[in-house]
């Protein structure tokens, strides 16, 4: 298995795939050749370039140059059904069931059983129960709607979906984030014999572990293309890590000296059934502190609890001193959080006010007397403010909208500026936000940590974790998994870290 | 209520499970609160009328209600597919609102076109052909240019109500054929013909939704469209035939409510308001809380009575709208309240 796979035994080969999207070149001369019977792994950082390689094989992307071949046939114009067709199947990240059909329903959607034009539900259901019995050990009971089965339980059925369809090549986009370990050994169990019975498998997931576990072969994504294949058992996981990390880090990220002072943040004991436990950090004025982990690591949550727009169940956030309900967005604005959601457009700015109207919206109050606005004091205020922070803008009544994605972080950032918080949490601050941009959102971090502000960071891109934070927090499986500062911050650490492949190392320094 | 329930969850298996069954029989026991609220509700009303409203449940009474209620029923039930196709999101989803209109527009076609002498088969192969024809109207708009159906169909209400003042002049059209004298005072098994028309589109359209593939595959396009991409189906292609199957709906109704007046009358426009309730009203029915044909059927009967009893407890009509457009916001509450908050997108 670990030589170079006959060209009869080749299920799929794409080679000089190239896809831009705009000003992103999201692939770019990328190859992935996967064999019949090998379990092939697919690896590479966020924006690397996995999920778009994927969506060109899977008819969803048109690919803007390259070649794909299936099974040794040359196919062009490839759609999501005539990919079916050739018996290319995958098991998409997303859920992508219908809530309101029944078990039955969704294993067999488009290749329903019956006769004629006519379906038989009972058919169905009997051969999904089947299907789930004899794969996964899994009895469900008769007739349960897909809505009110698990996260899990979800995925199993997408996978026997693929199964009862009599795949030839299997896609798994991450399929265990969602899965307890039990599920995990019985989802491998079933790849492997469907690997030996000579379906190819690829199989995409940040888990290093399991990678190690159950690839014959992996292929390293890195900015766009395929940076080499190797075979795990013979190639260290340190090694395949330093393969998707880029060392071309440059002058990207400007360094400080802050003092670090009293705690302005701390969180206790936090813990929400179903996404972590037992989370307790804190972030110091003048300290810029890094959170990270991979998609389900309960890491998001953790942020969206201190937004205060999902709620703990257990454990305190104190700001100050001062304990903080979390019930609400509204009780975090009142303790100090300045909060920079993730999705600026949903929550950061209000993209159709202009640039005056965003920034004073947490701040109406101090322009305001005896009811009304004093628009001169406020003009000045926000003109000082967009001199400041170099948003580039025709004018402060420029409509938000017309901004790029990096003018409208910084609106977005002016806006507590301008009410004057001590804290910060930034949900992925600089995603669809082009370099340079980029750099000045870390300047002006930094120049809030100088000036005595707490910084709570998420954030999945490891460089600039490594290049802007002081202390980085890894959360791991819904736990703190590590934390790393100093000679010890660096972008492999903290991916065998968020992947649990050094999770007894990484225990060690919590 | 969330943050409730997942509080029960056990923790032991809760490492990575972002949605604990708990959550999930919540909204599960919410929904058959629901259902079964509906329902004792549609007993004790109807209850109510047959201990306090004289004659009710004479069997004169009540076929004459079946009767009444095939005009309603035809039309619900393509409200009801356009609603399965489309999703029962209430402000995106699928929704008609032209086919009342439709139908008055049908009937002035199918009206004229037997005043100007054509036979019986003529003059509905005209009035099915209109009815189609401003369902692709709807189909165009909606999947087309991909307006908002709630609007689309708003718009071509307008288009169809207009074009039937133009083609009428706002006057009653008289009409008699050997086909309407049969669905007037045909009968079989002592059984109308008017009740029997509803009792076999029901059925027809039982097997329809509810046994084929094409049925199966509309709720999924509905359900989850991009799921159903995922999984290969044309959702356009879907979508858009539920518009002209509504339409066709219209067309067959305009002929039953032609021969139940002998005329095509102005103002069929005022039936969306009954037709949306039926339709909206069915969906409480299921478990799925999206529309069944049982469940539409069901409702399309109780509205016939409601309106009935009104009228036999000689309550004046006009309250009859009141009680429909109340009925209208409390499904709509009640159902998105069940369906919990992810599913009101």
């Amino acid at each position: 298995m670990t030589a170079q796979p006959a060209a009869a035994q080749i299920a799929i080969s794409m080679t000089g795939i190239s896809k831009r999207f705009g000003p992103v070149q999201a692939l770019h001369d990328a190859d992935l050749e996967v064999a019949r019977g090998t379990i092939h792994g697919l690896v590479g950082q966020n924006g690397a370039g996995k999920s778009t390689i994927i969506k060109v094989l899977a008819g969803i992307l048109k690919p803007d140059s390259g070649t794909i071949s299936v099974n040794g046939e040359t196919v062009g114009n490839l759609t999501p059904s005539s990919v079916e067709r050739l018996g290319v199947h995958f098991i998409h990240q997303d859920r992508l069931l219908v809530p309101t059909a029944t078990v039955g329903e969704a294993v067999f959607l488009r290749h329903e059983l019956g006769f004629g034009p006519f379906v038989s539900r009972r058919s169905m259901n009997r051969r999904a129960a089947e299907l789930l019995k004899r794969y996964f050990d899994l009895e469900l009971p008769v007739g349960i709607l897909v809505q009110d089965l698990t996260t899990a339980q979800q995925k199993i059925v997408q996978i026997t979906r693929a199964l009862a369809q009599k795949a030839s090549v299997l896609v798994l986009d991450e399929p265990t984030a969602a899965l307890v370990k039990r599920e995990v050994d019985s989802l491998f169990a079933v790849l492997r014999r469907l690997r030996d019975d000579g379906i190819a498998v690829i199989f995409i997931s940040h888990y290093m572990q399991e990678i190690e576990q159950l690839c014959d072969r992996v292929t390293v994504m890195r900015n766009g293309t395929d940076v080499g294949t190797v075979d795990p058992a013979q190639t260290p996981i340190d090694e395949i890590i330093a393969m998707m990390i880029a060392r071309d880090v440059g002058e990207m990220f400007p360094k400080r000296s802050v003092e670090i002072g009293a705690p302005m943040l701390e969180v206790s004991h936090l813990g929400m059934a179903g996404s972590f436990e037992d989370i307790s950090f804190s972030v110091r004025r003048g300290e810029i502190v890094g959170l990270t982990g991979l998609l389900g690591s309960g890491a998001k949550e953790i942020v969206q609890c201190l937004f205060g727009l999902d709620r703990a169940e257990r454990g305190s956030v104190k700001v100050e001193g001062k304990t903080l309900s979390l019930s609400s967005p509204v009780h975090a604005v009142q303790g100090g959080i300045a909060m920079l959601p993730e999705d600026r457009r949903a929550h950061g700015v209000a993209i159709d006010l202009s640039v005056r109207e965003n920034i004073s919206l947490a701040s109406l109050g101090r322009y305001s007397g005896s009811g009304f606005v004093k628009r001169r004091q406020e003009n000045q205020a926000i003109d000082g403010l967009i001199r400041e922070l170099s948003i580039k803008t025709p004018g402060r009544d420029t409509l938000v909208r017309q901004l790029s994605g990096g003018n409208q972080q910084k609106v977005a950032i002016a806006k507590w500026l301008s009410c004057q918080s001590r804290v910060y949490i930034l949900d992925e601050p600089t995603v669809a936000v082009d370099v340079g941009a980029k750099v000045e959102i870390y300047n002006l971090l930094n120049r809030l940590a100088g000036e005595g502000a707490a910084i709570l960071m998420l954030s999945s891109d490891l460089l600039e974790l490594v290049g802007v934070c002081d202390r980085v927090l890894v959360v791991y499986r819904g736990r703190l998994a590590g934390e790393f500062s100093g000679a010890e911050l660096d972008g492999d650490r903290l991916l065998a870290a968020s992947s649990g492949a050094r999770i007894a190392k990484a225990e060690a320094f919590s | 209520m969330t943050a409730t329930t997942m509080k029960a969850a056990g923790t032991d298996t809760a490492q990575s499970e972002k949605q604990p069954r708990v959550q999930n029989t919540g909204k599960r026991l919410g929904a058959a609160a629901v259902r079964l609220g509906a329902i004792a509700t549609f007993a004790l009303i109807l209850l109510y009328f047959a201990l306090f409203a004289p004659g009710f449940l004479s069997s004169f009474n009540l076929i004459n209600v079946v009767e009444q209620s095939a005009i309603l029923g035809v039309l619900a039930f393509g409200m009801a597919v356009v609603i399965i196709g489309g999703g029962s999101n209430v402000t995106e989803g699928g929704i008609d609102l032209s086919i009342a209109a439709n139908m008055g527009l049908c009937a002035a076609v199918f009206a004229t076109v037997l005043q100007a002498g054509y036979p019986d088969a003529v003059a509905l192969l005209a009035a099915i052909a209109c009815g189609i024809a401003v369902g692709t109207l709807n189909a165009v708009a909606v999947v087309g240019l991909g307006i908002l159906p709630l609007l689309a169909s708003l718009a071509v209400m307008n288009i169809a109500a207009g074009a039937e003042l133009t083609l009428t002049q706002n006057t009653v059209v008289g009409a008699a054929s050997p086909l309407l004298a049969f669905l007037v005072s045909g009968s079989f098994l002592g059984i109308s013909a008017l009740a029997w028309c509803l009792i076999l589109f029901s059925a027809i359209m039982l097997v329809f939704i509810h046994k084929t593939t094409f049925g199966l595959r509309l709720y999924a396009v509905g359900g989850h469209p991009e799921a159903a991409r995922a999984a290969g189906i044309n959702v356009p292609l879907h979508v858009g035939f539920t518009y002209l199957f509504s339409g066709f709906c219209a067309a067959i109704a305009s002929v039953l409510a032609v021969s139940r007046l002998s005329a095509s009358t102005p103002g069929s426009g005022e039936m969306l308001l009954s037709v949306l309730a039926a339709a909206l009203l069915g969906t409480v029915f299921s478990r799925r809380l999206v529309p069944t044909i049982g469940g539409t059927l069901l409702s399309v009967l109780f509205i016939g009575f409601l309106a009935n009893g009104f009228q036999l407890l000689n309550v004046s009509s006009y309250w009859v709208n009141g009680v429909q457009g109340a009925l209208i916001l409390l499904v709509v509450a009640v159902t998105s309240f069940a369906r919990g908050p992810e599913a009101s997108r």
